[in-house]
């Protein structure tokens, strides 16, 4: 039996989209009522939770506290039962650490941290589903959530992940792409200023393309950008009915 | 965008994970008829026209579109290729399975779609909001796919409605399913058979030649009787190989004897590694190079391979109990130490079934459609097929592709694909020996051509970065007459400080094939240029091979350098290897270069640098052959063209001076060298080349004959080989040392190609070197290729990309260079053999001394050092008694009537051209000397036909 | 465990509450809050269910693995529980912070569904001593918001009803290997019967009276419970009496007979739901986290 055929003469992928385009996004703020900001997105079958506790008081040893801004303490995890092979465990193993402190950088530059000196900021993450871009889901998750605790942030961070398959860049991969083996990067973009907040890639892809994988991603967390805005304009209206104004 | 997708799911339980995966219907997926206003634009690259009208069919008159099922896009893709089949949708589902059933087939029709002339489209129905279904409850796999079908060609029927309703455009379901059929008839969708649509276009009877001929219509031969065991179900196969009851294995049908094949086992497992299969019903339908799994039988039914050579000569039909005599022949008595493990096919589980080359042999039946096709490959059986243009067909060159083997058939079933020409025409001769070596010999195409660089072409300043300026240096280059792709060019200089400072330049070939464009992909796939008697078969297109990349004299050239510097002995005191822009100050050929040396009047730099190379050389060569490397020697031959006709005048055995080897040397330092720089850049993706010892078995034969003529050869080591070699003279027999050195060359392995970090052993045994590699020839090799890029980026001059070092891949270019050098040698050699029967043609009968190379049951086998040719000369004919032969394998030795024959001994033979079998004319060989009565030919006989020949052709 | 700092003041008003049968939400004391209860929600599980009981909030998932019997039990399959109380549901949870407390209700979960009646552990044996599917529940702790035993109780039997095991048929040569098939129509599927599962029922004792389905501040007030396992037909399977303080052997039949009739209750409610929801098929729209 042959491979799988990730991108058809027809430039179908293997579930149908082209090549940029996004899967579908569906999210919601304002999940949970303990938290004090929640959210909950889905990106094709990836779904994720995200909370945000704080900003308050360090918790466990003071000497972790920062003189001049908050610190961003993060935690990812993801079910055992989210990926296609039952997992051992849900948090705690190396790929979890290293998504935690990914997050933490990404939204270390994200959070106007200055404002809060001397206190913590608690973010939360949990993969219920996994189907590629884990960290995107994540992170688009997570800044929803951030807002929903109304923590001022310099800016939406928008994350999407792109590959890169017989010359031509994928835009948000699945899990199948990714299984694959090619080139992957994940992108976490402040769409307005157009900076990046992080940038990775693993296995190795030609200089020359660099470029071609990096503006599809871009793009892909440009759209995501858009996305996003409409779910955040949505809930603050539905508040303010709910409010009464 | 996004919003107009539905979204749905698709759950598929793969072994015991429940695996779920998104699939996006779309409304943007166009019909692909060209001017749909429904669906304007929604597509691009090839589409469908709009009014198909270029064929004229008797059951649907109505312009139409085909759309064929999956089967019929496995068993029919002769018919669809042909020019006459155009506007055909092929279905997304239809592709898929394709893809998973059938790799070749996959890629002749992505080829069909890309061929604008075609109007083939792909419609992608999976994807599509209005044509994909879900699998139902109780319906299996393949029957949902069926119904998906259905459910495209009815869509498009009722989409084309609304597109114009006059000019009443049809969709047409090819299916040879009679239950799919059915139901598409039921649900009001016009569907055929493939045969009833093909038999109804008036226009174009031919194509009924093409279509394939599946066993089901067969009832002629339903009746017959049973002749081979059924094969197994690859599950049941895949358990038995499993639990160790079967093998799994390629089959190799013997070229020598149509009843007898070997079934070489996979796994590393020493025991019963070559099976021995013996007899019709024991091969049971498996064709050369089939993956099969055999059962053993107990040792009480082993057999020795029998040295008996047997061709199917058998007319038309299908004798099985004559089979069954034959096949007695094969079991002779022979002692135990022979008996080698037998078995017997049980099943097939690949077949690897390709487009044979061959002629028909025309049914003796004036008014019969089935004919017998007889493939040039020997090892192949004879195909029955079925034609109405037999008469034309005869003597002609075709290609044959087979449909099926039905139990009740003695030969398989297959149907005719492509008339190349008449057979002992040059032109057809050369295509025939191409496509049968699966040498690939189209003319470049547009793709490839759109990478070559833009003429006029000249170095520019761009491309002297990173490159050292060696234009002022006295570079030469030295080949063969009429060479016009020149890769290397060599200089040799003193230093100041008295040393010898000694470059090898080689074409910049990297520099011009970028990686990975269209032009990377075509040479990678050819891998080799082959060189037939008159012929070339470039693997870079001309521009490159014969002008940018050839090292010509007097213009400025890319070139990647190789340059030591060395003492008066030799010693390389240092290494360094650099891209360079040279220019050549002469291209010499062999000759030439040779009289430059000999002359003691010529003293200019271009001579005073040969003389130094060739003292070098010697001194190289020296030190080469005390390390153990092997001079080893093969008859090697060159025709004397006729300009006009082309058609060879006279042989010629090559002859070798100095420089030849000159050359050589420092081709191979050069490669040493770069081998070890490429190994220890990258000591897992380093491309090199291994010439395993071969195992001491394999000089049994050589041991034997020389001890008959009471020599000793010792072949622990390579180097005792060498020595033992040279010592093996006999003043009485000048040639025997020649000889010597033939049969030892027979006895080596194949040199191959391979990746460094998939083996570890790097030895190269001839050459007597650790390590070794290609670099020298990159016009001609496309391993040079890889190793240039290697180096380029070992030495910071070009830029890496993940092929380059992804040892897989890496791996699997290996496989196909080795595949292909494989294959061009045997191209190579059978033109040799063409040409050399085109040469005994005009040269009529002649009579020559020759020496035995081998000794076989029933026949000899001889080389004719004045042509450098060998033959077989067999005992037995067909209308004359048997001779008494007696054969003995020690020694080993012949012995025919009272005469005994041993390797070497020298005889005088009758070579004539036999053209009896037009397919396979060959070179006959008769003995003339020592006489044997009633078997040796009578000299005085020689003559005579050869003057009536004579006559005759006048 | 998770919990919330009340004042003394506000501890007498919810005891004095309960005395009078009237909770500080307005439920009588064997009233439970409205369960939200919404199956497959995770599409890459064999089985999966959420359940919201107040601001509690449980995701079930179901992973059906093939495996090897265990010794003692050679023809059966076997259930395995995780419960991961993630962080979530409070930052105390974070990193090992919520592992006893989830070991302690996985331990809880295996004792009551170590008995014969409750799963039919047969059915999930393939072949003898060689394959069996092996049921992963794993809990996932949303938010807690009071009665965690319950909530998981009834999510854990919700996503075993949801619960679909792929047909396999296991095939056998003559040399006595054996290889593992699928049937071809996933339409085709094993289902558990969840009739005789039962459900956790916790009686916390506040004051001199017990009330079902506390809340956090409810459970802050309590000093001990009892916790009831009870199947639909009423059966107790299991008990165990939880928390810091004791009870009189008197009140605990009294919390038992309490136990069995709200649990007898629940069951019929939650049977009704699931199969409600079993109706609509797939054409059902889902909600999950985004309603």
């Amino acid at each position: 039996m042959a491979g799988l055929e990730l991108l058809s003469d027809q430039g179908y992928r293997v579930d149908g989209r082209r090549a940029g385009e996004l899967r579908k996004i569906q999210a919601r703020m304002g999940v949970f009522t303990q938290a004090d900001g929640s959210a909950y997105i889905e990106q094709g079958n990836t779904k994720a939770l995200a909370v945000v506790y704080g900003p308050h008081e360090i918790r466990g040893s003071r000497a972790r506290a920062l003189p001049d801004r908050a610190l961003v303490n993060c935690q990812y995890s993801s079910a055992t039962f989210s990926t296609g092979e039952r997992k051992k465990r849900p948090h705690g193993d190396r790929k979890s650490c290293e998504m935690g402190l990914q997050l933490r950088q990404t939204f270390d530059a994200a959070i106007l941290t200055q404002l809060h000196p001397r206190s913590q900021i608690d973010i939360y993450v949990q993969v219920l589903q996994a189907d590629g871009g884990t960290y995107a889901a994540c992170v688009n998750a997570a800044t929803l959530a951030v807002m929903d605790a109304g923590i001022p942030m310099r800016d939406f961070v928008c994350a999407c992940s792109a590959g890169f398959v017989d010359g031509t860049a994928l835009a948000d991969l699945s899990h199948v792409e990714e299984a694959a083996g090619g080139p992957q990067l994940a992108l976490a973009l402040l769409p307005a200023s157009g900076q990046i907040a992080l940038l990775e890639m693993d296995a190795r892809l030609h200089e020359d393309h660099l470029e071609q994988v990096l503006e599809t991603a871009a793009q892909a967390a440009r759209d995501v950008h858009t996305l996003l805005d409409r779910v955040v304009r949505q809930h603050v209206h539905e508040a303010s009915i709910l409010l009464g104004d | 965008m996004l919003k107009s997708k539905t979204f749905l799911k698709k759950t598929r339980a793969g072994g015991v994970m429940k695996i779920v995966r998104e699939h996006y219907l779309r409304d943007d997926i166009g019909c692909g008829a060209a001017g749909c206003a429904e669906c304007c634009g929604a597509h691009d690259g090839p589409a469908l026209e709009p009014q198909p009208q270029d064929r004229a069919s008797s059951l649907c008159p109505r312009p139409h579109y085909l759309l064929p099922d999956t089967n019929v896009l496995l068993h029919q893709i002769d018919v669809l290729e042909d020019p006459a089949i155009r506007n055909v949708i092929v279905l997304q589902t239809v592709l898929q399975e394709v893809r998973n059933r059938s790799a070749p087939v996959y890629k002749r029709i992505r080829d069909v779609t890309n061929n604008h002339e075609k109007h083939f489209y792909t419609f992608t129905n999976e994807h599509h909001r209005e044509t994909y279904i879900e699998q139902e409850q109780g319906e299996n796999a393949n029957d949902r796919n069926d119904r998906a079908i259905r459910v495209a060609v009815k869509w498009y029927n009722e989409h084309l409605k609304k597109m114009s309703a006059e000019n009443q455009l049809q969709v047409i379901f090819i299916t040879n399913d009679r239950k799919n059929k059915e139901k598409a008839v039921e649900e009001g969708i016009p569907a055929f058979t493939c045969e009833e649509y093909i038999k109804s276009l008036t226009a174009n009877p031919e194509l009924i030649d093409r279509l394939a001929c599946l066993s089901e219509e067969g009832n002629e031969i339903e009746n017959r009787k049973i002749i081979f065991s059924e094969h197994l179900p690859l599950s049941k196969l895949q358990q038995g190989i499993k639990s160790g009851t079967y093998l799994q294995g390629t089959f190799r049908a013997s070229r020598e004897n149509y009843l007898e094949a070997t079934v070489w086992v996979h796994g590393d497992d020493e025991e019963n590694k070559e099976i021995i299969l013996q007899g019709l019903k024991n091969l049971n339908r498996a064709i050369h190079e089939d993956i099969v799994a055999v059962e053993l039988f107990p040792k009480s039914l082993w057999v020795a391979p029998s040295s008996v050579v047997l061709h199917d000569e058998g007319q038309n039909e299908d004798d099985v109990e004559k089979e069954e005599e034959k096949e007695s022949i094969l079991k002779t008595a022979v002692n135990e130490k022979m008996l080698k493990p037998t078995g017997r096919v049980v099943g097939i589980i690949k077949r690897n079934w390709r487009p044979y080359c061959g002629m028909l042999s025309k049914s003796d039946i004036k008014e019969s459609r089935r004919h017998l096709f007889t493939p040039a490959d020997r090892r192949i059986p004879r195909i029955r097929i079925e034609t109405r243009q037999a008469s034309t067909l005869e003597g002609r060159r075709i290609i044959v592709a087979i449909d099926g083997w039905p139990r009740n058939s003695r030969y398989p079933n297959g149907h005719f694909v492509k008339n190349l020409g008449d057979a002992g025409d040059k032109e057809t001769e050369t295509e025939v020996l191409l496509l049968e070596h699966d040498v690939p010999h189209q003319p470049f195409s547009q793709a490839v051509l759109s990478f070559l660089p833009k003429m006029p072409w000249s170095i520019t300043e761009n491309d002297m970065k990173n490159r050292e300026d060696l234009r002022h240096l006295c570079i030469c280059s030295v080949d063969p007459p009429g060479c016009t792709d020149i890769d290397d060019a060599l200089h040799c200089r003193e230093l100041e400080n008295g040393n010898l400072e000694v470059g090898v330049h080689i074409a910049d070939v990297s520099h011009f094939i970028r990686p990975g464009n269209a032009l990377d992909q075509e040479s990678a796939r050819r891998g080799t240029t082959v060189y037939l008697c008159e012929k070339r078969i470039d693997m870079v297109p001309e521009l490159l091979s014969s002008n940018l990349c050839s090292l010509r004299c007097n213009v400025d050239r890319l070139a990647f350098s190789c340059i030591w510097e060395m003492n008066h002995n030799a010693e390389i005191l240092k290494t360094r290897f650099t891209k360079s822009a040279i220019n050549s100050k002469a291209s010499l050929t062999y000759a030439e270069a040779q009289m430059r040396i000999d002359s003691a009047t010529m003293n200019d730099d271009i001579t005073t640098s040969l003389r130094g190379l060739n003292k070098l050389a010697k001194i190289l060569k020296k030190q080469r052959i005390e390390k153990g490397a092997l001079t080893l020697s093969s008859p090697e031959v060159r025709f004397h063209m006729d300009s006009e006709t082309h058609d060879p005048i006279d042989l010629q055995t090559k002859e070798l001076r100095e420089t030849n080897s000159m050359v050589e040397e420092f081709m191979l330092l050069a490669n040493i060298s770069v081998a070890k720089k490429i190994h220890e850049e990258f000591s897992e993706h380093a491309l090199l080349r291994k010439h395993p010892a071969p195992p001491p078995s394999n000089y049994e034969i050589l041991v034997k004959a020389a001890k008959s003529k009471n020599l000793e050869i010792r072949t622990d080591t390579a180097k005792s080989l060498a020595d033992s070699l040279d010592q093996a003279e006999s003043p009485t027999f000048l040639y025997l040392n020649t000889l010597l050195r033939i049969l030892a060359t027979r006895c080596m392995m194949q040199a191959v190609y391979f990746c460094s970090g998939m083996d570890n052993d790097f030895h190269h045994y001839g050459l007597a070197s650790p390590i070794y590699t290609h670099f020298t020839s990159p016009i001609r090799r496309y391993a040079d290729v890889i190793v240039h890029r290697l180096l380029a980026v070992a030495i910071g001059a070009d830029s890496t990309y993940p092929e380059l070092t992804d040892k897989h891949k890496l791996a699997d270019l290996c496989k196909n260079l080795n595949f292909r050098h494989k294959m061009a040698q045997y191209a190579q050699r059978a033109s040799v053999a063409f040409h050399t029967q085109l040469f005994f043609k005009s040269k009529g009968i002649v009579s020559e001394e020759a020496y035995i190379l081998f000794v076989r049951k029933n026949a000899i086998v001889v080389l004719i050092p004045k042509y450098g040719l060998e033959g077989t000369v067999f005992f037995e004919e067909k209308d004359k008694p048997d001779p008494r032969l007696i054969y003995d394998d020690e020694i080993p030795s012949l012995k025919i009537e009272d005469t005994v024959f041993h390797i070497f001994d020298k005889v005088k033979v009758k070579i004539m051209l036999d053209s009896s079998n037009l397919q396979h004319q060959k070179i006959r060989m008769s003995l003339v000397e020592p006489q044997i009565p009633g078997v040796s030919t009578d000299v005085s006989n020689i003559n005579e036909p050869q003057r009536k020949k004579k006559k005759l052709e006048k | 465990m998770a919990s919330v700092a009340l004042s003394e003041a506000e501890k007498v008003y919810i005891v004095h509450g309960v005395q009078e049968d009237l909770r500080v939400d307005g439920r009588g004391c064997e009233d439970y809050r409205s369960v939200e209860v919404e199956t497959d929600v995770v599409s890459n599980t064999s089985g999966s269910a959420r359940v919201k009981l107040g601001h509690t909030d449980i995701l079930v998932g179901v992973k059906a693995e093939m495996g090897t019997p265990k010794l003692e039990k050679p023809n059966e399959g076997y259930l395995e529980f995780f419960v991961d109380c993630s962080a979530n549901a409070t930052p105390e949870f974070e990193g090992r912070g919520g592992d006893d407390l989830g070991t302690e209700i996985a331990n809880t979960l295996y004792r009551i569904f170590n008995n014969k009646s409750s799963v039919d552990l047969k059915s999930l044996c393939i072949s003898p001593r060689e394959h069996c599917w092996i049921l992963y529940v794993d809990v996932l702790l949303l938010e807690c918001g009071g009665n965690l035993f319950d909530a998981i109780s009834i999510a854990v039997k919700a996503a075993l009803f949801n619960t679909r095991i792929p047909k396999v048929r296991v095939l056998e040569d003559e040399e006595g290997s054996k290889d593992i098939e699928l049937f071809d129509d996933p339409y085709d599927c094993i289902r558990l019967s969840v009739d005789n599962v039962p459900c956790i029922v916790t009686l916390c004792k506040i004051g001199y009276r017990h009330v079902v389905d506390a809340t956090l501040q409810e459970e802050a007030c309590s000093l001990a419970s009892l916790l009831v396992s009870v199947t639909s037909q009423g059966v107790v399977t299991c008990m165990r009496k939880v928390g810091k303080g004791s009870l009189d052997p008197e009140s605990i039949f009294e919390m038992m007979e309490t136990g069995k009739r709200v649990g007898k209750g629940l069951h019929a409610s939650l049977q009704s739901v699931l199969h409600k929801e079993e109706s609509l098929g797939p054409k059902r729209q889902k909600v999950g986290f985004l309603g």
